[in-house]
């Protein structure tokens, strides 16, 4: 995708000489081949760092609730990011005027750990060309096909291009293909009570509360989460079951109609958590009671701020 | 004295081994490795070259743990300590082990000891697997370990094609091994290789030489925001660390337990104070607090870096921030603060 | 003294219409339903449920004003949104929805509460203990106090 950086890197370096923005969220190279990082460019010259590939794995979303308002932010976003970003615009946690979208349609985001599967830990370089990935391990170069190693919420992704974005470089993608994910919470759903449960359980109990997911997730920006309360606690700070399952649900329950299925809470997990497999159901449900997806446009809350008298038929007496 | 493990007969020993101790050894947990007991059914990952995913410390400070558990109504409380009888760490990476020592010097001191640590430290056996390949986010060797270390180990095994050759480092691991075949001239010499090849595999991540002055330099600088700008503020780091040992103690009032639970400086909460002032407001005193803990504080107490260089750190940050990188930095940055002033 | 099937209440305080209906609520509840009364169903946060739940909670009521009767106007639509998905949610992870029922009370319903409760308490006694969610319950063994 080199034309694709060249072009980001003109576009972002235009941005800064004109002033038209006092910081780009992107993403930079690291030391590690494999660890592309958020990068906060304010000059020119840092450009020089700049990276965008398959394995910018965050979501630059996240890091817009930091900013005052006054901040003009500049942001790189693929399609579930611009949905986020539209989402915070909806929650009015940073005004539209003040941020210029930088759009990119994405080709889906890899999952470091399906690259490590396949060859070792110890990857020392990394390349893509279109559908060809290939990696150096130990000195010999591996190629790889990059829809094997697709994050799994991608391989369910439904937008690719981004929404409301004030460019876009690059041509649109063919839109995803809303049945892959219906189909996989229906299967799930199709599963019997105990086995669903044992699946819920069997995720939740490795939980060690890092609360990496939070942290990695866009829409969850409160000042104060509801674990870190003392008075009233509402749940249980340790690693007991009560305290984990209770942590997943919730978290999950609170990003009900604010979701844009990134999957970015389960590529920071530590432990390899499932997690989408909650709020895709949370999102599957808006759709068909609500007929809301979150974040496509800048304007419209989600179903749980807002009502409708229409609900009425929908109270059994 | 060096001994050997025949490969294949690794596991027939450690079944033997759990009729009379508690075996612990790394295995597989969906795609990554924990230590937990070991059992017939076991599939153990002792061939990953690098350490476990969740660390060993846990095994001496449990995540989570009951201290006591009490009636209101009575006024009355149990004390409760449930420490193992007698217990194998097997396979555990000289890193994980180093930081155990480093942890003592916390739990167990002339001063203060901790009952529930000094406990389970004293009824186990750590026999250590040193690493013939480190990946290349491991940096023991800057931090003054290395693949092979011997602190806090009872026994090093090294690793050759069909066999572990077993050093054994203290009286308990001479008499776990005392049974066992002795090494060959020939292993003894490969083994050498294999650890002085697997050091020399590993370079210099950074500068330790004056690292603590530099840091303390640096306090009241911008260095902490530079560097901390797009971190999350999660706990992965800290929690993955094998020598964070940061606590909190809360009473969980519905089930009447007071239990002991892993903290971190890097949550929000953890500096909070009742009146509502944090003096960590930012994550960026959070990030100088955790690398000033351990490259700058520690050496105030016990003259050593609170860090054996495991890389979880390095590994598993989900916005890929690397420490050796930062602290890199450190030093260039100093030179501009010192050039401006 | 009854203990068991445990039974949350949580009542909507402008909900019950009939001073006697409220007075039995308040004062006469059987021993094993616990009363949580709130300014609105919209108040109700699906924390409220789930702790509930994992407080030992055999079964939940909620019981509230219908849509157009609400005190704050809207607080009952809001809550129907947030309660319906949230139930739904559970059920995804194997928690039974029936285990909680929502009783919207409207002006001529006198005495129809004691008659919900003692209807849902049988269908909740024949479901029994809720095998999914985990309750808190000690989780180290030992200790003869509490």
């Amino acid at each position: 995708m080199p034309e694709l950086k060249t072009e980001l890197r003109n576009n972002i370096e235009q941005l800064l000489n004109d002033q038209a923005v006092d910081v780009v969220i992107a993403f930079k190279k690291a030391d590690l081949p494999l660890r592309p990082q958020p990068a906060f460019f304010r000059n020119v010259e840092e450009l020089e760092d700049l990276e965008y590939n398959g394995l910018c794995q965050n979501n630059l979303a996240n890091y817009l609730t930091r900013y005052p308002h006054d901040t003009k932010i500049g942001i790189v976003v693929r399609g579930c990011e611009s949905r986020s970003v539209n989402a915070l615009i909806v929650e009015k946690q940073h005004p539209r005027e003040n941020l210029y979208m930088i759009g990119v349609p994405c080709q889906g985001i890899l999952d470091i750990r399906k690259i490590i599967n396949k060859t070792g830990e110890d990857i020392t370089d990394y390349s893509e060309d279109g559908d060809q990935v290939s990696v150096i391990f130990k000195g010999n170069e591996i190629k790889l096909q990059r829809s094997d190693l697709l994050h799994d919420s991608c391989l369910r992704c439904v937008h690719p291009n981004p929404v409301n974005a004030d460019v876009l470089l690059g041509d649109p993608l063919p839109e995803g293909d809303p049945t892959i994910v219906r189909q996989a919470i229906e299967e799930f759903e199709a599963l019997d009570r105990d086995e669903r449960y044992a699946w819920f359980q069997k995720e939740a109990e490795r939980c060690i509360r890092c609360y990496a997911c939070r942290e990695a997730c866009p829409m969850c920006y409160c000042t104060e989460c509801f674990v870190d309360h003392t008075t009233p606690r509402w749940t249980e700070s340790d690693i007991s079951q009560a305290g984990t399952q209770a942590w997943h649900i919730i978290r999950a329950f609170h990003q009900a109609g604010r979701c844009t299925s990134c999957g970015a809470c389960e590529r920071a997990c530590p432990m390899d958590i499932k997690m989408t497999y909650l709020t895709d159901k949370l999102n599957k449900d808006m759709l068909e009671v609500y007929q809301f997806e979150a974040g496509m446009d800048d304007n419209t809350p989600p179903p749980f701020a807002s009502f409708n008298l229409d609900d009425k038929n929908r109270f059994v007496i | 004295m060096m001994y050997i493990l025949v490969k294949k007969n690794l596991d027939q020993k450690l079944s033997e081994w759990s009729a009379k101790y508690e075996v612990v050894a790394p295995q597989k947990v969906e795609a990554y490795s924990q230590f937990l007991p070991f059992t017939e059914s076991s599939e153990l990952a002792l061939n990953e070259p690098h350490n476990t995913r969740y660390p060993p410390k846990s095994l001496f400070l449990p995540q989570s743990e009951v201290m006591l558990k009490y009636n209101k109504r009575l006024n009355k409380f149990d004390e409760i300590r449930i420490l193992p009888e007698k217990r194998i760490i097997f396979g555990i990476r000289p890193c994980d082990a180093s930081a155990l020592t480093l942890l003592d010097t916390v739990f167990d001191t002339e001063e203060y000891q901790d009952p529930y640590w000094a406990g389970r430290r004293e009824n186990t056996i750590l026999v250590g697997l040193g690493c013939s390949e480190p990946p290349s986010t491991c940096f023991c060797t800057t931090v003054g370990y290395g693949p092979f270390n011997h602190d806090g180990l009872d026994a090093i095994m090294t690793e050759l094609d069909d066999v572990f050759v077993i050093e054994a480092l203290s009286a308990k691991g001479e008499k776990l091994f005392s049974d066992f075949p002795a090494a060959t001239n020939e292993h003894e010499l490969s083994v050498l290789r294999i650890q002085s090849n697997a050091k020399q595999g590993m370079n210099q991540a950074f500068e330790t030489e004056g690292l603590k002055q530099t840091l303390d330099h640096l306090f009241e600088s911008d260095y902490w925001s530079e560097i901390a700008e797009s971190c999350l503020g999660c706990g992965v780091c800290t929690y993955l660390c094998p020598t964070c040992f940061c606590f909190d103690i809360v009473d969980e009032v519905q089930r009447n337990e007071r239990v002991r639970n892993w903290d971190t400086c890097m949550f929000r909460i953890y500096s909070q104070e009742a009146s509502g002032h944090n003096p960590r407001p930012t994550i960026s005193e959070r990030t100088r607090q955790r690398l000033m803990h351990k490259y700058s504080y520690w050496l105030d107490h016990i003259e050593k870096i609170g860090c054996t260089g495991c890389g979880r750190c390095v590994r598993y940050c989900p916005v890929g921030l690397d420490i050796r990188a930062m602290l890199r930095t450190a030093s260039n940055f100093e030179s501009e603060v010192v050039n401006v002033g | 003294m009854e203990t068991r099937p445990k039974i949350a209440l949580f009542q909507c305080k402008w909900c019950l219409y009939s001073e006697p209906d409220q007075n039995w609520v308040d004062n006469e509840l059987p021993s094993s339903m616990h009363l949580v009364k709130l300014p609105c169903t919209g108040r109700i946060n699906p924390l409220y449920i789930l702790n509930a739940v994992q407080g030992g909670a055999d079964g939940i009521v909620i019981s509230g004003c219908l849509p157009e009767k609400c005190h704050y106007k809207e607080g009952n639509l809001r809550a129907l949104r947030q309660h319906d998905e949230f139930l739904n949610f559970l059920d995804y992870i194997g928690y039974e929805r029936s285990r909680v029922r929502f009783v919207w009370l409207d002006l001529q319903d006198r005495g129809r509460i004691q008659k919900e409760l003692a209807d849902f308490k049988s269908e909740i006694a024949k479901l029994g203990k809720a095998k999914v969610l985990a309750t808190r319950s000690k989780v180290s063994p030992g200790g003869q106090y509490a």
